[in-house]
């Protein structure tokens, strides 16, 4: 029985560039990837937001409303339903003065899960524990 | 012999990440390791067949074609060529389609993953 | 943590590299990163080269860009592809392209 360890980091903005969402859901995918591991066999994502890559995080995205897809926001709910570890960065939430009420839960879909704001040390450490590192 | 998993997230055209990415996959295959190639974004717009070579922009056909003869597993992700109204019949042959999770049980088995989402 | 850092951009626009630790910290210099091996501005080498004591730059990006080895400063070490191969499965256990 193997588990393979993997760190996302997101450390752009959305939107701009498909890649930050890209991010949330390549992570999203651990869910389905048992079909094509052995028995026994595992992957477990951590999906990190570090630099100005923690604006994903903010709630009441109207990406579907304007432009017809999918929001970051909607996204980070179902990783949430998946109970994929999501981690953002305190020191940089601070520095945009974000505070953690404009973070995105998924209580409204009955998920426990919640992002963590945690200090850049503890995914620095998320990195560290991980087989292999994929930067968004 | 070691296996490496590439992760090319960037344009075949207006990007050279993908000519690196190649030429990096050609490197490690004729130095005798495993190599998988995952597409996503923008970048599965390169396994597009009947491309022409104009010599003022990156080609990525026959490059893709002389790894899959070496043995070098491509995957297309499905949905993000579809999305760009590219489907099965104008793919280049030997191209894998699947869904992300292709990516990560490829590298849940390799040594090393260069995932360049970066961009 | 053994890490090989890919930078192909001479004007970075995110800040992790500054944050990442690690116990050995390569930075490994492609496509348009390679100017930093190269290129002086103001006189002065690019910041990025104080940020490790291995640092590679990819010879063939060099060249396409009209540039020497003998402009490399001499922290540098420059590689080819197959060096780059051997890098990878040799001397770092995890890779980032930031």
């Amino acid at each position: 029985m193997a588990d393979t360890k993997l760190a996302f980091i997101v450390q752009r903005p959305q939107y701009k560039s498909e890649n930050p969402k890209l991010g949330i859901t390549h992570a999203i995918a651990y869910q389905t990837v048992e079909i094509l591991l052995e028995d026994g066999e595992t992957v477990t994502p951590a999906l990190c937001f570090i630099g100005d890559g923690v604006l994903a995080c903010l709630k009441d995205q109207k990406a579907m409303g304007n432009y017809e897809i999918t929001s970051s926001e909607m996204h980070l709910k179902t990783a949430l339903l998946v109970d994929l570890d999501v981690l953002v960065c305190k020191e940089d939430l601070e520095r945009f003065g974000i505070t953690e009420d404009k973070i995105v839960d998924a209580e409204d879909m009955g998920a426990e899960k919640k992002i963590q704001v945690v200090p850049f040390e503890t995914i620095q450490k998320e990195m560290e524990s991980a087989k292999h590192v994929l930067f968004f | 012999m070691a296996t490496l998993t590439i992760g090319v997230f960037s344009s075949l055209v207006g990007s050279m990440t993908l000519d690196f990415a190649l030429k990096l996959a050609e490197t490690a295959v004729n130095k005798g390791h495993k190599v998988n190639i995952w597409l996503s974004g923008n970048a599965t717009a390169g396994i597009k067949n009947h491309q022409k070579h104009l010599k003022d922009y990156s080609t990525g056909e026959k490059h893709f074609r002389a790894l899959l003869e070496k043995g070098v597993e491509v995957c297309t992700c499905e949905a993000c060529t579809l999305a760009r109204g590219i489907n099965k019949p104008d793919a280049i042959e030997g191209v894998q389609w699947n869904a992300m999770h292709w990516y990560l049980a490829k590298i849940h088995t390799s040594d090393r993953v260069l995932h360049i989402g970066g961009e | 943590m053994k890490l090989g850092v890919f930078v192909s951009d001479f004007r970075n626009t995110v800040d992790t590299l500054d944050r990442l630790k690690a116990e050995k910290l390569g930075i490994i210099l492609v496509q348009n990163g390679v100017y930093h091996a190269s290129i002086k501005e103001n006189g002065k080498s690019s910041p990025l080269l104080e940020k490790s004591a291995n640092l590679y730059a990819l010879s063939e990006d060099l060249e396409t860009r009209g540039l020497t080895g003998s402009s490399v400063d001499s922290r540098v070490k420059v590689i080819n592809y197959s060096d780059l191969v051997d890098l990878i499965f040799n001397d770092y256990e995890k890779l980032a392209w930031l």
